[in-house]
């Protein structure tokens, strides 16, 4: 096995294979920071490329685009509050806040080297995890599922902020993510749900349109309003210094890295989670880390310690999500989908073989999502001064260009009107959450969790009746779910918070 | 020098019929329209089409996929029916079930599918209902007699649900379906973690999984392909006439599983020109080698065969039609 461990790698610095992972890592760089294009939309359209290379050289570059588009993704989230890709929104919250606060060097160094140490854990647990994945993949059924669901809408209570009020107002937004998880058609009988007579909705409504309302357009009024640049009053000439600070931060919450690396990779290997979960649920685990009041109510408002969770999450997903395509044939996310296409135009077939016969191919594919995100971090690092001085330019200049940006976003979804219309409706519902201070990420939450609950809720009931309470896994998720509804209302942790701490 | 003139100009009319087809297509692009984002089934038939056409049209035109995703492809059909141009620039792909939709009058249509420009069907496929080996089922007495048979599905309006749901209305067959996986992959890892039995869906799809040895196939609709010629057919086992009929219309559009179509009132030489195209194409080596590669089977069926299932789809005693609909729902 250790041999094929090092052969892998072997491949992967071929110069040919390596030369394609260069292309492939180009490509995913731009793909990653234009909120336009998708990760997986991408991946369809190269298909057809890979027809002539060898299975080794078509990873390396199906791979070493897909695993960096997170990456770089985060890089725009960061600068302007517009999610470069579906699964780095989350990174907004806390990083584009930095931003705003002139440290969006700090953030974009800190998203960049946790997404660095997100990817090499997720490689890492997608090299040691191959003997045993299909006993823990099997474990995981409807009743299982449902309960993860569970146990992530129970962030919601560290996502709300303190207080009875900012509880009440968590709960409602969370329903309300619920709620507009329903829109659509149900799988169960076919009953159209709030589709309001449009062909458009039956399919609900599209992650990408709603995070990029909910969170783009707050931005641009409130930058609007202001009339200054995102970062606004600073001394010029700090932001590139935050860089090293925001690497250096990686390591000063290095548990906190590898715990939300390890989160993201086990929701990347559970197949149906989807890529929008992870982020989210890192980004709750990385609140409740906050150790008094004073420190939840810096979330939000620009803690390192929000961008390090889901920066993570993301990237390490992608090597989890990789052990169901590879051991079963069953992709773990739509971008998997596609790859499973890439198998089978090489002529292999995902499965058992995967672990012998190929087992040097498999590992090939460690290595480069290993080094396709060194080599990005890198490069990132290069520019990442330059890129943070964008948070100076005046308002006026830049508002046209983040607008262009978000109306592109949106509408590449379904290329339908319909886009658009959704981007505005959750623009406006952002604008005025964050005018009556109402928290956003619980109603993400509710809303990319909602259906995962509502389906696999429906199939635990009609094939086990009322008997999946008493599987063993669920009854440990439903202990979990209630210390992570209990945790962050805890008393004595308010007043244990040791003085001094922001 | 008048004469040679003329010479010159008689010989340009003599050729016109050549040059004037040429000239539709050489330095434009055709747009295929297709019902749902890139990644598909439905995509990547159109990208595999996209790829080898050009050389099969006079002027070699470039290709573009355009994905207008939505509604089960409603969306599209819609707009190919009423918004795109009859100018044989653009032609589209939908979901093979929309006749039914239609049948069924579902909320949305604006088509009448008998009215487009067919160019054809490139491509047929089996739909089956396939149980985990280490199941005692092998024949369909085996299946009567079951107790319980789990059946996870996708949802209404997909063969993975619908197929089963007649199965177990008309033929006596006890199933219990379990709908709500996210797509029929799932449906596989349920099966292989022993949460439902078995699942129906296209031969295609399943076949790696029977490769496998996780499930073996029992029963098929009406279509054969070669491997599965002696399975029993859903129809057989139907107890009652009108059940047969409901199964027989359910079982219509995988005959014509990847339609191509363009807008309703294209020219009749410039369908010729199509469907020659399309003819050609479904015969090209290349193309069958890479869609063999691909795991697509290609099987073209010309357009006036695939008006003869539309129609006869669509020429429903209405008590057939409402059966249908009781069990048959449209969506995405």
């Amino acid at each position: 096995m250790f041999d094929a461990f090092i052969q892998g790698l072997f491949v992967v610095l071929q110069w040919k294979a390596f030369l394609m992972m260069l292309l492939g890592i180009f490509l995913g760089f731009w793909v990653g920071l234009l909120p336009g294009l998708g990760g997986s939309t991408t991946l369809a359209l190269m298909l057809p490329f890979i027809y002539k290379m060898t299975p080794e050289e078509a990873f390396a570059f199906l791979l070493g685009m897909h695993s960096v588009v997170s990456t770089t993704g985060d890089i725009t989230s960061v600068l302007f509050g517009v999610p470069g890709e579906g699964t780095t929104a989350a990174t907004i919250v806390d990083g584009h806040a930095m931003a705003k606060k002139g440290e969006a060097g700090r953030a974009l160094g800190a998203a960049l080297m946790s997404s660095l140490v997100g990817a090499v854990i997720g490689a890492l647990a997608l090299a040691l995890s191959i003997p045993v994945v299909r006993p823990l993949v099997l474990t995981f059924g409807a009743p299982e599922l449902f309960m993860l669901a569970v146990v992530g809408i129970a962030f919601i209570s560290s996502l709300s902020g303190q207080g009875g009020r900012s509880l009440l107002r968590g709960v409602l937004a969370g329903l309300l993510g619920l709620l507009f998880a329903m829109v659509g058609e149900d799988p169960q009988a076919g009953v159209q749900r709030f589709t309001l007579g449009q062909l458009y909705l039956w399919g609900g409504l599209d992650l990408v349109p709603v995070l990029v309302g909910l969170f783009a357009i707050p931005e641009i009024v409130d930058l609007a309003v202001r009339g200054t640049s995102i970062a606004s009053d600073l001394p010029k000439g700090d932001l590139g210094k935050g860089v090293w600070e925001g690497i250096k931060d990686t390591f000063r919450h290095f548990w906190l890295t590898v715990r939300c690396s390890l989160l993201g990779t086990f929701i990347g290997i559970m197949p149906g989670l989807g890529g929008g979960v992870a982020q989210w649920i890192a980004y709750g685990h990385a609140v409740q880390g906050a150790r008094s009041d004073e420190e939840r109510k810096g979330f939000g408002k620009g803690d390192v310690r929000g961008v390090l969770g889901p920066g993570a999450a993301n990237n390490s997903k992608e090597g989890g999500a990789l052990i169901p395509t590879i051991a079963f044939g069953v992709p773990g996310s739509s971008a998997m989908a596609i790859l499973l296409g890439a198998f089978f135009l090489q002529g292999i077939m995902p499965g058992p073989d995967m672990l012998n016969k190929y087992v040097t191919l498999t590992f090939s594919m460690v290595w480069t999502l290993v080094i396709a995100n060194i080599i990005t971090v890198a490069a990132s690092l290069l520019f990442l001064a330059q890129l943070a001085r964008l948070t100076l330019v005046r308002g006026s200049i830049l508002i046209p260009f983040i607008l262009f940006l978000a109306f592109i976003g949106s509408y590449t979804s379904n290329n339908h009107l319909g886009d658009l219309l959704v981007f505005l409706f959750f623009g406006g519902l952002g604008y005025l959450m964050v005018v009556c201070g109402w928290p956003r990420s619980p109603l993400v939450l509710g809303f990319v969790l909602g259906k995962i609950a509502e389906n696999n809720f429906y199939i635990s009931t009609i094939r086990y009746g009322s008997a999946w309470l008493l599987r063993p896994v669920v009854l440990v998720l439903v202990i979990l779910t209630v210390a992570v509804i209990v945790y962050p209302l805890l008393p004595f942790r308010r007043t244990s918070a040791p003085a001094g701490r922001a | 020098m008048i004469r040679f003139k003329l010479a010159v100009f008689s010989l340009l009319f003599l050729l016109s019929p050549v040059f004037s087809q040429a000239a539709e297509f050489s330095g434009k692009t055709l747009t295929i329209v297709v019902g749902y984002k890139p990644g598909g089934g439905y995509d990547r038939y159109a990208r595999l089409l996209g790829k080898h056409l050009p050389r099969y049209i006079p002027g070699n035109p470039t290709i573009v996929i355009q994905n207008m995703p939505g509604a089960n492809s409603i969306i599209s059909a819609n707009h190919l029916y009423s918004v795109a141009k009859p100018d044989g620039l653009t032609i589209g792909t939908f979901n093979n079930a929309l006749v039914v939709a239609q049948l069924i009058k579902v909320e949305g249509v604006r088509y009448d599918i008998a009215k487009f420009s067919w160019i054809g069907s490139v491509a047929s496929d089996a739909v089956i209902l396939a149980l985990r080996s280490d199941l005692p089922y092998r024949t369909a007495e085996d299946l009567r007699r079951a107790k319980e048979i789990i059946i996870g599905t996708t949802g209404p309006g997909s063969s993975t649900h619908d197929f089963p749901s007649l199965l177990k209305e008309f033929a006596g067959i006890n199933l219990k379906l379990v709908p709500g996986y996210s797509s029929s992959s799932d449906i596989m890892l349920a099966i292989e973690r022993k949460e439902v039995d078995g699942r129906a869906g296209s031969y295609d799809s399943i076949i790696p999984f029977i490769d496998r040895g996780l499930v073996r196939p029992v029963l098929r609709n009406r279509l054969s392909v070669p491997g599965i010629e002696k399975l029993p057919v859903d129809e057989e086992l139907a107890t009652t006439p009108k059940g047969k009929a409901v199964m027989a219309i359910n079982a219509a559009p995988t005959a014509i599983y990847r339609p191509y179509v363009a807008p309703p009132g294209t020219p009749a030489d410039t369908m010729k020109v199509l469907r020659d195209a399309f003819a050609k194409v479904t015969m090209d080596r290349e193309l069958l080698a890479e869609a063999k590669k691909t795991k697509m089977g290609i099987d073209y069926t010309p357009a006036e065969q695939v008006l003869k299932v539309i129609h006869e789809v669509l020429n429903q005693p209405p008590e057939i039609t409402k059966e249908l609909s009781k069990y048959i729902k449209f969506g995405d």
